[in-house]
Order: C-alpha cells, then structure tokens, then sequence
C-alpha cells in the first residue's frame, strides 16, 4: 500500500506542481556534475531565510483561515488540528548546513505535496473560500521558490543531485471530513514545523 | 496566389478565344473547328502553371540584392513554342529592364535587384505565347523589412500580489511581424513565456506575481522573418523590484492635550511581515494646494503610526501616505487615500482688530459711538469664538461690560474721554484685549501718516506709508469703492504699529477706484487720517469723453468735455486723445493732460466739417466716446462787420467829401454844368452890340465845348452908341463869319426876318453879305446852330436868326441879376440840370430839330422887348425840347426818389415862384416865362 500511495502522491505532485518543483532529487557523490540553469546568487542562504521568514509569518494565518471553514474545527483545534502527522520528515537542527539542506528539502518537499493534496480538496469543498485559495496558493508558490533556492545550494555548492522524499497521505479516497482532518492537522503540523526551521536557519 | 495567377492566366485566354470568335466569322468552318480544338487544348494546359518562381516567399531586408529565377516546363514550352529567352518580368505591373535578366539555361531566366526598397513587391514572370501574346506564367510577393534590434533597457516592476511587468526598447521599426517574448527561469527551472501584444512590443505583463526571495533571470527575445536577438539577461530578486500595495486605512485621530498634534495609523500591506517598508507622508491644510512632508528619516522604518506634530490648532489637515522596501530598493507605492483630521483648539491667539465710528446723530451731552471689530481669522481664533467681551472706562473707576455676539456695539457715550476694550472667547480661553481709546470730544486729532502710497502688486493692492515721529500703537486701514452711484462703504483693517507697508485683507475688484485712508491711533485717540486713490487692477475705461464744442472759430474750436465718472474710469485716467478729421483728410491725434477739460483745435479750415472723437486712456488701454462733428464758419466772428463798416465808413466819408467838395466847388461845378444864363430880362439893349465880341473866349474850340450850353449861345453885346470896337465880339463875330464861310453858309446873317422864318437857306446864303451891312438897325441876338447830330449831316440847313431888333439884357453886367439867377440855379437839382446840359454840351446838333424853333415864330409878333425874351426862351425851349415830355418823365421819375424826390419837386414849384417873382420884379407882363414852365416843362435859367 505504502508504494501505492507514493505512486499516487507523485502522480498528483506531477499533476498538480509545475514541472521540477518538488521533484525528488537523487542524492549523488559530492564529486557528481550538478548543474543549474544560471548560477545562483550570492545571497541565496539570506534568501532562504527570508523564505522561511515568509512562511512562518503566513503560516498562522493560513492555519486560521483553514480552520475558519466552520464547525467543529473552530471549537476543537486542538483535538482535530493537532499536529499527529506520520510520516513526517524529521529534521535535524544541530546538523552541518548541508543536512539542515537535505531535510529541508525533504520537509518541503512533503509540506509542498500535501499542500497540493489540501488544496484540491478545499476547491472542491470550499470553491467561495478564496482568501483561503489565496493563502494555501501564495504558500505553495514560496514553497516552490524555497526548493529552488534549497536546490541550487544543494547542487552549486554540495553538488547533491538527488534527494530521497516522501509523501503524506493520499486523501482522494477520504470522506470530506477525514480530507479537512488530514488538512488541519497538517496545516497545523507545517505551522509547528516552519516556526523550528526558522530558527535552525 | 495561384488563384489569382488562374485568374490571370485564363483571363488573357478569354481575350484569345473573342478573338478567335472575331476570326470565325471570316474563316471557313473548318478554320473555325480547328481553332475552337486548339482553344480547348491551351486552357486545359494553362490551368497548370506554366512554370514557377523561386524563391516562393521571399522576405528581403530592405536595401539588400534580392535574386529570384523563373523555370518553365517541357510541356508549356512546347505549347506555347517559347523558351527562357521569352520571359519578360514585371515588378507592380512594370515590366523590369532586360538588362536586369540572366538566362540561366533554355528553361530558366533569372532577375536580380539591388537596394531593394520597397516594403511590399509583386514580382511577375511572364511570356509572349506564339511570340505575341502576353502570358503570366507565375507570380510571387517579395516582402522587405528589416531585422529586429536587441531590445535595450529591460527593466521589471513586481506589483504586489498582482503580477510582474517587464518593459523594454525594442529598438528600429522592422516592418515585419516581430515577435517580442519575455522569458524568464529560475536556476532551477524554467518558466512559461510571455509574448508582448502586438500593440504593445515593448513591455509584457506576467500574470501572476512572482515568488519572492528566488532570483529570476528575465530577457527579451526578439524574432522576425530576418532574424532573432536576445536581449541582455537580468537577474534579480523579485523582491527587490516590488512595488507595494499602498497602505490602507489611514486615519486622524486629535489630541485634546495637545492642539498642536494630529496621530496617524495605517494598516500596512501585506509585503511587510517579511520585508521593512519606509514611508512617505505628506500632509495640507485643507484650502492649501501644496504637500508638506514629513522627514522621511524619521518614517524609514516600518510602523503603523505617526504623530504629526507643530501643527496649528482647530485647523483642518489632510494626510496621506505611501511605501515602498526600506533598502531602497523596488518602487514606492501608491499614495494612499486621504485622510483629514483637525487639530484641537487652543485660546485665541491674538486680540481682535477693534476700531469704533462715531454716529451722526448727536443727542445733547451725549455722542452714540459704534464700535466695531473683525473676526479672528481660524488662525488666530484657535477655535470657534463663542463671544466677544467689551469694557467701556470713562473714569478709572467706572466700567461698563458688554458681552456681544456680533461684531459691533453701539453705546451712547458722554463726551468725555473712554478708553475701550475687547477679548475674543473660545472653548480654551480668552484672546489678549484689544485696547482703544476714545477720545473727548474737544480732541483735536494730528500727527498724520506721510507719504501715503497705494500699489498693486501680486494681485494684491499694498499701501505704504511713513509714520509720524510720534508712537503709534496701531493703524486703522479703511477703503471703499469710489462710486457716483453708490455711497462709500468703507471696510477697514488693523495694522500693528511697526508695519508701514501692508495689503488690504478683502474682497477687492478689478477696475474699481478705492479710496484708501490710513489713520495712526495713538495713546490719546486717532491721529489725522490720511486718503489715497488706487485701483488693484486698472483697464481701460468703459465708456469714452463726450466731447463737444464750446466755440467754434473759422480757424480753431475750443472742445471741452466732462471729466468721466469714476464707475466707468476704470483707472487713473492718464491722458486724452483726440481725433479729428475732415472728410477726406487724415486724422490727426492730439494728446490732452488729463486734468484738462477744454482744448483748442488750431489750424482748422474754414467751412469744413471736423469729425472729432475722443479717448481717454489709462495705463491699461483707451475708450473711445461717440464721435462728434462740427463746421467751421466761412468767416470769423466780427470779420463781416470788419470788412462792412469799414466799407460803409469809406463810402460815407467819401461821400461826405464829394459833398463837400462840390460845396466847397460849387461855384465851379456850376460854372460847368449849370452855368449862369443871362437873364434876358436884365438885359439892357444899350449895351448889347452885336459887334461887341463875347464875353467869353471862343478862340478855341475845346473852351467853347468846356463851356457848355455857351457853345450854343453867344451872347453879343451891342453898344449902339459906342463906337468904341470891341476887339473880342467883332472877333467872335468874324469867328462865326469864318465858320459860316466855312460851313458854306449855314449861318444866318443878323437881322431880317426871323430864323424860323427866314429858314431857307437860299435866303441865308444870298442875302448873308447884304445882311450884314444892312441891318446896321438890327440887332442880331442869335448863333446859328449848323452842325449835325452826331456827325450827321442835317437833312434840313437851320437858321436861328433873330429879327426882333430888341438889345439883349445885359443881365451878366448886374450882380443882383446874377443873384437871381443863382437863386435859381440853387433852387434846382443839380444832377438833372447837369445832365441836361451835358446832353446838350454834347449833342449842339439838337437844335437840328426844326421843332423847336417853330415856337418862337409864333410870338414873333410881340414887341422887341418879348423878342428879346424870347431869345432866351429860344434857348430855353430849345433845350426843352430837345427832351420833351421825356424830360418832364424824367422829372418825374427824379423826384419820386427818395434822395432827390421832395427837394426837386419843391424846386420846381419854386421855379414857378421865382419865375412869377422874375416877371413882377420887372413890372412888366412877362408872362410867357411861367407859360414856358408848363407848357413844355421848362426850367428856368
């Protein structure tokens, strides 16, 4: 089952990312040819902070805004949106920077799949909820750019070509209640996570 | 494009087969059926291109060589019996020069062109079928333009939340369909393009807004039917490009501890919890026009709220803001949407202007005295006024207070001295008092301002003056408009007592005259004030003078005019003008001081008519008044009666010369014209002689003519007794013998018969020797008269001879019978007697009419004495004869005019007196002399 649901979260990362965001990375030798479209620019660390920055600052609002949809997440936060999600990438803050590169990375890499996983269910529950639309889509967007940076430091400086990820569960199959569940508890679970990585970083 | 070559090429097989028709009609039937089968053949092949062009489409850059070939085909060769050397190729329907061909082989021809200019050319290749008939085997469309430019000066701006907009030159105008596309990558991948729209090739818009701390590298790739260039690649932070949404929300919030605060708070975008923003903020009042900013250093961090300080209390400011990235880099914002907030009030911050009038109408012992004052301008009043507070003082102990609401207070005051005071009150407190003072009424006001200036400047009507040495407290300003139809209603101002140039604070008009009084107030009461005139804007007037005339001269007119009234001067009036012509000359302008109200026009023509029109202008311009017309006398005032009273004078003074002259020569003019004739009544025959030479000399024939009637008489005196000779007759008498020998006889002899009777000239002549020794008894008394009137000869000889042997009166010899006569002579008009006898000194040959000696025949029978008489009657009747009743008509006529009328008549009258008298006084029946008078109208001698 495991490797069917990664099968079908990577169809929906190829379905639902734009084509080499999120893309899992094969980790190669350090010695291995790497290379980027244009070299990247010398601020790229400052740059991926402020990326953190950005999520974390949007982070709760995107979390209340989920949470807003209506009863009974509102009233049960805690118990419905608590951050119980498996899988999840660990992270190691007291790593060299080029560890902290790798898991975040692969954090990013599963926040971006499942963000697209809840932004497909909230279409279709939600379709008027646009400032949640906006919010989940301006979240996604700087995750694509946090990758992009991650990657041209991974590749331009530790020449690491390819990184394992994994993926969260696949909700298609869920009733709507379990989908906005698994959707709460990993907005709530990014917000926990984002907060840690703006301090590693 | 091979539609239309079908449509070509059949279009000219069309032209063959009407032709072939033509011929039909005149060929044999077979002829006819072999060439409709020929027909048929050529349009089957011609539907399939003779041939082609290549290139097929070619686009060319302006101003290179362009080459093109034509190949035929095997078969339409054969058809058409033509090969390579008969294509011809046209350009836009010209047909290109040969020399531009080249036959590549028997199927192909070639067509080369150099600096190819043209944007759009139709290029043509064709044939002459059976070497005569032009054909269009192919045809292709050669496009010109040029590469595109690399695009220069590719710049992008990140609007929030929105998109991202690239710009960029794109350089020389192609003239092709070039495309513009923006692309854009990551390091990491790539993104989808973005194609400029066609009305727009310099900049495209990415529709959605770019990820932000994630370098993206943008360049513009330009692309056409000649080539493709990229511009230079920029790489860039979105964030650094960003312009911000505007900060929204902007409210004003007063402090009421401080009136001189405003807080300000915003909501700032969203860009903001990840990025630092900077502020601009600017702020007005609420009439103001221009921003003041706030120092961007003290907005150069990102907050959310300002405190504007040193603003004026109870005044209204409008704010608004705008931000952008606080390093500087990216865009500013928008401005935001104004906000606007006032400040709280605070206590009237200067004493109002206070000033008082003094009414009219007096009541005894007590003077109603108006004060009035101004309102705060919102500046200084700091709040709303809820009242304005007045302290009258008449003595150091007595006060009067008045709350008022208004601005005035009128307070019926003794004459004494007060001294006033004003305070203006608002929700804070009380303004400073304004103090006056109002003087006794036996104040005696002085020290005026001096210099007194009034100027525009600015659009503003300023005032100058020079103080007195005295110290002023304050000036009072007062002005009003300068109106004949309305009264001056003064406004006024306060100045304090160190300013000496100002401007008045109200609502002033253009082309209004103001009178402007400035008056110092002193610690005693008001000085002298002092008046000016001035306008804030002057123009030209709006009507012109009327100008008339006060006198008009032959040469000059005096103009005069009426100063204009001051509502339609518009300004100081500099100067006249005035215009004046004639009909057909030029007009001439004559420039008049304005204080002038009158003016002399010299040098005009007399008996013409002047137009005149008149302008008054002040420094901005003239008005004409209505024009005006007047005629110059033909003759100056006084000039008739210079010329006339002169003349009447002459006339009259000569006159009274001539009068007096023919007074003074009376005697002479009457020895001329009216000489004395003997008056044959005083003749005495003792001293007549017909031997006795004349008296007078008529050894010339010029004396004997100057003399009048004597021509026609000689007067012989005869001394019987004397046998003394008397040279100077018997001269006189051989005189007339001569002339009777002379004139063959036609004097008469003396004695005999009468001449009336003895008129034959046969007796005259026979007898004239005889006669003059024979009638040594006879006294001859009478001169013929021979000559002819006027040179005519006489038809008749005339004898004039006296038989009578009665002695003529010696009536010359006796003064008081000449007295007589010159009684008489005085007591006739001179003129008609003189012309009388002029005409008779003139015509002697009058007594040609026999007429006038038939009277005298009849009274020959009457004694010597009445013949002698009648001698003289002779002469008389002679010449009254000679006019006749003409003479008496004459007469008549004379004495009807009113010179000579009465005088003449009472003469006549006095003729008969005096001829009556001249009969008595010689006691004798004299009375053929006053029968003369009527009969023929005689007039005594």
């Amino acid at each position: 089952m495991k490797v069917l649901a990664a099968g079908i979260l990577s169809l929906l990362l190829v379905l639902h990312w734009k084509h080499g965001a999120g893309s899992p990375l094969p980790i190669t030798p350090d010695n291995a040819t790497c290379t980027t479209r244009h070299p990247c620019p010398s601020n790229l660390m400052t740059q991926i902070r402020n990326q953190l920055l950005q999520l974390n600052s949007s982070a709760s609002a995107l979390f209340i805004a989920y949470t807003a949809q209506g009863e009974p997440f509102p009233s049960n936060v805690d118990k419905l949106c608590g951050p119980n999600v498996t899988d999840f990438p660990t992270f190691h803050a007291d790593g060299t920077e080029k560890d902290k590169l790798v898991d975040l990375y692969r954090i990013i890499a599963y926040l971006g799949a499942s963000l697209g996983n809840i932004t497909r269910d909230q279409k279709a529950l939600n379709p008027k909820d646009q400032n949640l639309h906006s919010k989940l889509s301006s979240t996604a967007d700087t995750m694509r750019g946090l990758l992009s940076n991650v990657l041209c430091r991974l590749c331009n400086k530790y020449h690491v070509s390819h990184v394992d990820v994994s993926y969260g569960p696949d909700t298609s199959g869920k009733d709507v209640f379990q989908k906005k569940k698994l959707g709460c508890q990993l907005l709530g679970k990014y917000k926990q996570v984002i907060a840690e990585l703006v301090q590693a970083f | 494009m091979t539609l239309n070559l079908r449509t070509k090429k059949i279009y000219p097989t069309g032209y063959f087969i009407k032709y072939l028709y033509k011929m039909l009609t005149l060929w044999t039937r077979i002829v006819q059926a072999s060439f409709i089968f020929l027909a048929t053949e050529s349009i089957g092949v011609l539907l399939d291109p003779c041939g082609h062009i290549s290139p097929e489409s070619p686009v060319v850059q302006l101003g290179s060589n362009f080459t093109a070939v034509c190949v035929l085909k095997e078969k339409c060769m054969d058809n058409f019996d033509v090969n390579a050397d008969n294509i011809f190729w046209k350009t836009n329907h010209a047909t290109v020069p040969k020399e531009q061909y080249t036959i590549i082989n028997r199927t192909a021809s070639s067509v080369s062109f150099t600096d190819i200019s043209s944007l759009n050319t139709q290029l043509t290749c064709n044939i002459y079928a059976f070497g005569q008939i032009e054909q269009n085997v192919y045809g292709i469309t050669i496009i010109s333009g040029l590469p595109p430019e690399k695009p220069k000066n590719l710049g992008c701006i990140v609007n929030e939340e929105k998109n991202m907009m690239c710009q960029w030159d794109p350089g020389r105008k192609t003239y092709l369909e070039t495309n513009y596309t923006l692309k854009s990558e990551w390091a990491t991948e790539k993104f989808a393009d973005c194609k400029a729209k066609r009305d727009t090739p310099n900049s495209c818009t990415l529709d959605y807004s770019p990820v932000y701390f994630v370098n993206i590298e943008v360049w513009v790739e330009a692309e056409n039917a000649l080539g493709k260039i990229t511009s230079d690649h920029i790489n860039f932070d979105p964030i650094d490009k960003v312009k911000p949404n505007p900060p929204h929300n902007l409210s004003v919030r007063n402090s009421e501890e401080l009136s001189s605060i405003l807080k300000l708070a915003w909501i700032n975008p969203s860009i903001k919890t990840f990025i630092g923003l900077k502020y601009n903020i600017q702020y007005r009042t609420k009439d103001a026009s221009t921003w003041s900013q706030i120092p961007p250093e003290d907005t150069s961090s990102t907050r959310s709220s300002f405190t504007v300080q040193d603003l004026k209390p109870f005044t209204e400011y409008v704010f608004r803001i705008r931000c952008m990235k606080n390093d500087g880099k990216g865009f500013w914002s928008d401005w935001s949407e104004e906000a606007s907030g006032i400040t709280y009030e605070a206590k009237p911050s200067k004493e109002p202007s206070f000033w008082y009038k003094i009414e009219p109408s007096h009541t005894h012992g007590y003077r109603p005295v108006k004060l009035i004052w101004k309102t705060l301008p919102p500046f200084e009043a700091n709040g709303k006024i809820l009242d304005y507070e007045v302290t009258l003082t008449r003595w150091k102990s007595h006060f009067q207070n008045y709350r008022v609401n208004d601005t005035k207070l009128t307070v019926n005051l003794t004459n004494d001295r007060y001294i006033a005071t004003l305070t203006a009150r608002n929700l804070v407190g009380r303004s400073d008092a304004s103090v006056l003072t109002i003087p006794a009424c036996d104040f005696q006001a002085a020290h005026p301002v001096t210099n007194l200036k009034a100027f525009p400047k600015d659009n503003k009507l300023w005032v100058e003056w020079t103080a007195s040495n005295e110290s002023v407290n304050k000036y009072i300003l007062e002005w009003c408009v300068l109106s004949d139809k309305s009264p001056c209603i003064p406004d006024w101002q306060q100045e304090d007592g160190t300013i000496h140039l100002t401007y008045l604070r109200g609502n002033l008009m253009e082309s209004k005259c103001y009178l402007i009084t400035v008056t110092p107030v002193y610690d005693d009461g008001p000085g002298s004030p002092e008046s000016i005139r001035a306008y804030l804007k002057q123009a030209a007037p709006s009507k012109g003078p009327t100008v008339r005339t006060k006198k008009v001269g032959k040469n000059e007119a005096v103009l005069e005019w009426d100063q204009l009234p001051v509502d339609v001067q518009n300004g100081f009036i500099r100067n006249y003008t005035i215009l004046y012509k004639t009909a057909l000359g030029n007009e001439t302008a004559v420039n008049v001081n304005s204080s002038h109200t009158e003016y002399t026009l010299s040098s005009l023509t007399s008996d013409t008519l002047y137009m005149v029109r008149m302008a008054a202008y002040t420094d901005e311009g003239g008005m004409y008044g209505p024009d005006f017309t007047f005629t110059t006398p033909k003759f100056a005032q006084g000039e008739i009666e210079a010329i006339v009273v002169p003349v009447c004078l002459g006339f009259l003074l000569t006159t009274l010369l001539g009068v007096l002259f023919c007074f003074n020569k009376r005697d002479l003019i009457k020895k001329h014209i009216w000489p004395n004739v003997p008056d044959p009544s005083k003749s005495h025959i003792a001293q007549w002689s017909p031997h006795t030479p004349p008296r007078h000399n008529f050894n010339s024939k010029d004396q004997m003519y100057s003399d009048g009637n004597f021509t026609d008489v000689s007067v012989v005196e005869i001394e019987v007794n004397d046998k003394k000779p008397l040279p100077e007759d018997l001269k006189s008498t051989d005189l007339f013998k001569k002339e009777k020998s002379s004139t063959e006889g036609h004097s008469s002899g003396i004695g005999g018969s009468s001449c009336m009777s003895s008129s034959r000239p046969s007796i005259s002549s026979s007898d004239e020797n005889e006669s003059g020794q024979n009638t040594s008894s006879t006294v001859q008394y009478s001169t013929v008269v021979h000559s002819g009137y006027r040179h005519q000869v006489p038809s008749v000889q005339v004898f004039s001879r006296s038989e009578s042997t009665q002695p003529l009166l010696d009536s010359e010899e006796r003064p008081e019978d000449l007295q007589l006569v010159d009684n008489v002579d005085s007591g006739d008009g001179i003129l008609p007697r003189q012309q009388y006898f002029k005409q008779n000194c003139s015509q002697p040959e009058t007594s040609q009419d026999i007429s006038h000696f038939e009277r005298p025949k009849h009274v020959s029978s009457v004694s010597e004495e009445g013949f002698v008489r009648l001698k003289q009657q002779q002469i008389s009747d002679h010449i009254s004869q000679s006019y006749g009743s003409g003479q008496m008509k004459m007469f008549q006529e004379i004495s009807t005019a009113d010179d000579f009328g009465p005088g003449t008549e009472g003469e006549v009258e006095r003729f008969e007196t005096v001829g009556m008298e001249t009969a008595i006084d010689e006691g004798m029946p004299k009375s053929y002399l006053p029968q003369t008078v009527r009969q023929g109208g005689y007039v005594p001698q």
